[in-house]
């Protein structure tokens, strides 16, 4: 406050200037639940896992036999397979300063990475502790006929509800094209993210009785991949007929969708990605290009 | 104006939709004693602590495993250097063979092929 009694040559005192506070404020990001602060709803602070929570639900019900074959079988020998003596981290792509002299650049964002949008993660050498494993499945459904009639849709959802046991969500589009009749917002499909024993009863239903039926079925591409160690390819309507659970039902299904399924590992890199699926019995097959 | 019969067709998707509500399908809320409650707590800390167990064993296995990788390539270097490099070399596209499955809950009719040969031959 002794700053104010000093008399100053500017004709606007200092206490009239306007601030700012480069704090940002926090009170908006922390979400708090009402509800579970007061005494009335004394079941919403039981944690789910609980088994007096309303939202409890059991989860180790069965044996599961992939997921014991991954730690007890799979895992050292990937540890083996991917070791490399002296190996480093390879950094990956990283967004760049713009130098330290423009004042300029103080507050600006880093330049984007060289020759990419985005920058990539390091590869690191794989230990004990990063082993690569399949983190989850997703299943998107895109589903043209549901543009013109939302209740088809309705199957679809059903159709993958049956085949993964997880209720799938309703995708909705996101933008305008008028020649393939999207409209914002419109009903397109569904998706379904799996993770722990879901995944492993998918991927064991989908390995061992599904894709040795197709008879078409050659494999997965073998270029295949977003770079970062997620795989995805897709099954047509004509052999998801072989699910147990359509086929045993058909009557029922008289219209079926194909959907993509995307791997998620946590590999780092599409290569090592594929000889995780592989070792849990996905086949690979190299395409053979045109040559004239 | 109620509506008591609907055709085939848009019966059957009110079925669907109906298979797809979670209404009816969620199993009533456990009402447990408290014998059964702390029943059902020593269970579950039970089978925590042996899972913890498992996992702490096949870390240490890793762990090990990886040590002795380690050494035997240390090792290698030092009294090899030729064979050090051809046993480094990664072999980024090589694939687990598809005759190697996953093991079923029962065994097959047939356990073990003595006559083992690969099924696809590779070039």
């Amino acid at each position: 406050m002794s700053r104010l009694s000093i008399r100053s040559f500017s004709s606007s005192p200092i206490a009239s200037k306007v601030g700012y506070s480069t704090v940002q404020p926090v009170h908006h990001l922390i979400p708090i639940k009402k509800q579970t602060l007061g005494k009335r709803f004394p079941e919403l602070n039981i944690p789910k896992d609980d088994i007096r929570s309303p939202q409890y639900k059991p989860k180790d019900v069965y044996q599961d036999r992939v997921n014991e074959y991954y730690q007890n079988v799979l895992k050292s020998d990937l540890l083996l397979h991917y070791y490399e003596h002296d190996s480093e981290a390879v950094t990956g792509n990283k967004a760049r300063s713009w130098g330290e002299f423009s004042p300029y650049a103080v507050y600006r964002r880093d330049r984007k990475p060289k020759g990419l949008s985005r920058a990539t993660r390091d590869i690191k050498p794989v230990t004990p502790r990063n082993i690569p494993e399949l983190t989850g499945i997703s299943i998107n459904l895109y589903n043209k006929a549901a543009l013109e009639e939302s209740w088809i849709n309705i199957s679809a959802r059903l159709q993958l509800a049956q085949i993964t046991n997880v209720k799938p969500k309703v995708v909705y589009n996101k933008s305008n094209v008028l020649p393939w009749k999207v409209r914002q917002g419109k009903e397109c499909g569904c998706k379904v993210e799996l993770e722990g024993r879901d995944m492993t009863r998918f991927l064991s239903t989908l390995v061992e009785l599904v894709l040795p039926r197709i008879r078409t079925f050659k494999g997965i591409k073998d270029s295949s991949g977003d770079k970062s160690g997620n795989i995805t390819f897709g099954l047509s309507p004509e052999e998801i007929k072989f699910f147990p659970e359509i086929e045993n039902f058909q009557e029922l299904f008289p219209n079926l969708f194909g959907f993509h399924l995307t791997f998620k590992t946590n590999a780092g890199t599409d290569e090592r990605a594929r000889t995780l699926l592989t070792s849990l019995g996905l086949p690979f097959y190299k395409e053979v290009k045109n040559v004239q | 104006m109620r509506i008591n019969s609907v055709n085939a067709s848009t019966q059957r998707v009110v079925n669907q939709l109906s298979a797809l509500s979670a209404s009816k399908k969620q199993p009533k809320l456990l009402n447990l004693c408290k014998e059964d409650l702390i029943k059902h707590k020593t269970i579950t800390n039970a089978w925590n602590v042996y899972q913890r167990k498992v996992n702490e064993k096949r870390h240490i296995q890793l762990n090990a495993q990886y040590k002795s990788i380690h050494e035997a390539m240390e090792d290698l270097k030092q009294t090899s250097p030729q064979l050090y490099a051809l046993a480094n070399k990664p072999e980024k596209k090589k694939k687990f063979p598809l005759d190697m499955r996953m093991p079923t809950d029962y065994p097959p009719t047939k356990p073990w092929v003595y006559n083992y040969e690969p099924s696809q031959k590779r070039k």
